[in-house]
């Protein structure tokens, strides 16, 4: 029984549904339950968490890797899964939080000051939630100031920034100074991207990372989050 | 010969009934779904014009009439003058003319694979480029000062394009002092601010949000620019299974109402103000959601959009030309040639974008605009199309020479030959030995020895009293 909830769960990660409403790559599964569904029924049977996430979840999600790779899968198939992923991670993240599991970590997402470009952005959210993160996304045009307040109110781990424009990318130095100087630098790490920015770009304004592509974005932020462990580092 | 300002319009995507569905429903989305709009004074101007408006939500909606109205006063004909009037060009009806477009981030050399962030340096050797390439019609200012902070970057951008070519100069700004600085410069070089509105030597892009938005400082820029009387573009750009819906119809929705947005705009602040309809619909790569600039429904989406702005009677602005190749190769000309040639076959105004982009419109290259001139000049000859008449027909020449014999001394020949037939400049028609004789230079190779020919010897520069005026009235300029 277990073992059938577990692969209906991967399953629908798979099919990217999130609820029995949603069509999926296959025809003819509309009305079955979905991810949303089956991950309240697990809960209900007592299924232990590690075991959602890992067997039902991330197997799921690696298969659609897989499958993004062979090229049967497009973004938009790619990111329904995510979605699955990311509604089931919201229905488990009281539990977590009580039995000590702690989640993959949370990061702030914003496109900076100036610039309304926010596809891009978008895109990296919804690939980081799917890969386990909580992500809070403040949307496009965002100050520094405003990235200050939300540091200090979500304490998140990680910042990532997006820009587009020559004009606008000068504001992702900007926020860096606003963290360094409301002395919260130290307690996230920060990732840019977006097309008017590089590798090089990141490191002349102290950022920890630069993600080419949403893809790249999940990497970057994976091994941060590995040595972010060694570090210890935490909002206190 | 140069060919410009040719109809086109045989090229049709859509049909009549298709035209009025994307009408009907465009005309829907504007009455029950609205389209929200951030900057208050635009929201008051709506407000003042007779729409419904959600403050709470910052949502306009308007009765399909009053929309026809407002686009009733917009004007159908656009002149874009150059500071020498041999390049003025009449945008409206079917009449097709090309231009560069922007903003690039980098520039590529090939020679060394590089690609930089590009400088002002880069704009005024461009514009130099462009003045000297007679396919490209207009100037728009192609890349973005990464030099200059960006309360400068308006008046040396414009600055950059009026001291280097004397075609006309489109661009986008970035700032609202930047805006009227830019006016100011371009009244001075004009004459004064009534020689510049009887000849307008350059004109302003804004942009919506699509979906169904205008941003706060877009909308203040629109207002600005209106009341300045300047003529403005302000396009939308709806991607394909990003911000419109993945099919092209859905798009070609969104993109009109939006694109309408603006032009309503214009009109409700300053009635007859010229607006131009813009499109720069595209669609992107599922792999990735990357933006396209070379796709083949780029192409349809551009030359159906002419067909709208045909059907509002609204000059138009398309895109087209680019490509998302990163070297000058197959792709780069397949991808510019053909969508240029989709939006020039339906008769799109002014495609802009046509020469010099690669790159997903990231990236701009010297040697490109020499082979897109190439192309372009061959475009605009199959706009032009098949002239039927008694002297093309040729009876009595066919009589004249009869079975069996030759056209080649035929006067006939020689008199129609270098117009009828497009030739070309940069093309290789050598026979294989006269081709390796000469080195046998790819195409890109020959380009470069182009485009440095022209910027080493061509120079334009604004008369020197006018120049010195501007330099000293506007301190922010970068000589
Ligand atoms: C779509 C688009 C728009 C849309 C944006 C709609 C929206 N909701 O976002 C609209 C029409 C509004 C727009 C407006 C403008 N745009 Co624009 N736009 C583009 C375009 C064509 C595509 C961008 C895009 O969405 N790509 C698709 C996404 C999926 O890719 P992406 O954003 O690069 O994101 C990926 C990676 O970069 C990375 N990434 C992104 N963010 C992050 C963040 C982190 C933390 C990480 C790790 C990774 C990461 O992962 C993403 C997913 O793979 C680009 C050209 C291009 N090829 O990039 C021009 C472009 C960026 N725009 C440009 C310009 C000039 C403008 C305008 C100034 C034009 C004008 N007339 O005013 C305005 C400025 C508005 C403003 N203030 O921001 C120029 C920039 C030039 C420059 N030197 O600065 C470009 C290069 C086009 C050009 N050649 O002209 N634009």
């Amino acid at each position: 029984m277990t073992e059938d909830i577990l692969a209906l769960i991967k399953g629908n990660v798979i099919q990217g549904r999130v609820t029995q409403d949603d069509e999926g790559f296959d025809e003819g599964v509309v009305g079955q339950p979905g991810v949303s569904e089956l991950t309240e029924k697990a809960l209900a049977r007592g299924i232990g968490l590690r075991d959602i996430i890992n067997k039902g979840l991330t197997e799921g999600m690696d298969i659609v890797g897989q499958k993004f790779e062979a090229k049967e899968y497009y973004i938009p198939d790619m990111l329904a899964s995510a979605e699955a992923v990311g509604a089931a991670m919201e229905i488990l993240e009281p539990h977590l939080a009580k039995s000590g599991i702690k989640s993959k970590g949370k990061i702030i997402v914003a496109t900076v000051e100036g610039d309304l470009h926010d596809i891009g952005k978008n895109i990296v959210s919804i690939l980081l939630r799917g890969a386990g993160y909580m992500v809070k996304d403040l949307g496009n045009d965002v100050s520094p100031q405003t990235i200050v307040a939300a540091v200090i109110e979500e304490k998140p781990q990680f910042v990532g920034l997006s820009a587009l424009l020559t004009s606008t990318m000068i504001h992702m130095r900007d926020t860096i100074q606003a963290l360094t100087a409301s002395g919260l630098r130290d307690k996230v790490k920060i990732i840019i991207g977006g097309a008017a920015v590089s590798e090089k770009f990141a490191q002349s304004i102290g950022a920890d990372g630069y993600g080419a592509d949403g893809f790249q974005a999940v990497r970057v932020t994976e091994s941060l989050s590995s040595s972010k462990e060694n570090k210890g580092g935490d909002h206190g | 010969m140069i060919r410009k300002g040719l109809a086109g319009g045989s090229f049709k995507p859509l049909t009549e009934e298709s035209i009025d569905r994307i009408h009907q429903t465009a005309m829907r989305v504007i009455e029950d779904v609205g389209f929200e709009v951030n900057s208050e004074i635009a929201l008051e101007l709506f407000k003042g014009a007779g729409a419904w408006v959600d403050r709470e939500k910052h949502l306009v909606r308007l009765s399909r009439k009053r929309v026809m109205e407002l686009i009733e006063m917009a004007p159908s004909e656009i002149r874009l003058c150059g500071q020498d009037e041999k390049h003025d060009i009449l945008l409206g009806g079917q009449r097709v003319y090309t231009g560069t477009g922007g903003t690039a981030l980098y520039i590529y050399h090939p020679d060394t694979g590089q690609k930089q962030l590009a400088t002002l340096d880069d704009l005024k050797r461009i514009a130099k480029l462009v003045e000297q390439l007679d396919n490209i019609h207009l100037f728009m200012l192609p890349t973005y000062p990464s030099e200059l902070p960006v309360e400068q970057v308006d008046v040396n951008r414009f600055f950059a394009g009026l001291d280097n070519t004397t075609k006309h100069v489109m661009g986008g700004i970035y700032t609202l002092d930047g805006v009227k600085q830019v006016i100011r410069m371009a009244e001075i070089i004009a004459g004064s601010g009534e020689r510049l509105h009887q000849r307008p030597i350059i004109s302003m892009i804004t942009c919506s949000m699509s979906p169904l938005k205008m941003d706060r400082h877009y909308g203040d820029l629109v207002v600005t620019i209106a009341q300045a009387g300047i003529p403005l573009v302000c396009p939308a750009e709806p991607l394909c299974g990003a911000t419109s819906p993945v099919t092209l119809a859905g798009n070609l929705v969104i993109q009109t109402v939006d694109s309408l947005t603006g032009v309503l705009l214009t009109q409700i602040v300053n009635p007859g103000t010229p607006v131009v309809f813009g499109s720069v619909s595209a669609s992107t790569d599922f792999r990735d959601l990357k933006y396209l600039a070379g796709s083949v429904e780029m192409g349809l989406l551009n030359a159906a959009g002419a067909q709208i702005a045909q059907f509002y009677k609204l000059p138009f602005y398309a895109t087209g030309g680019m490509t998302d190749s990163k070297v000058l190769d197959a792709q780069s000309g397949y991808e510019s040639a053909l969508t240029s040639l989709l939006c020039a076959l339906a008769g799109a105004n002014f495609i802009h974008d046509a020469a010099g982009l690669m790159e997903f419109a990231l990236t701009t290259c010297y040697e490109k605009y020499v082979i897109d001139n190439e192309i372009l000049g061959m475009v605009m000859r199959a706009v032009e199309g098949i002239a039927v008449n008694d002297e093309t027909l040729a009876f009595d020449l066919i009589k004249q020479v009869g079975p069996g014999g030759n056209f080649i001394t035929a006067k006939h020949t020689r008199h129609f030959m270098r117009d009828e037939h497009y030739q070309p400049s940069l093309s290789d028609r050598d026979s294989r030995e006269e081709w390796e004789a000469r080195g046998g230079k790819t195409t890109w190779e020959r380009a470069a020895e182009g485009a440095k020919e022209i910027i080493a010897n061509h120079n334009y520069s604004l008369p020197a009293a006018v120049r010195q005026q501007v330099l000293s009235e506007i301190a922010d300029i970068v000589d």
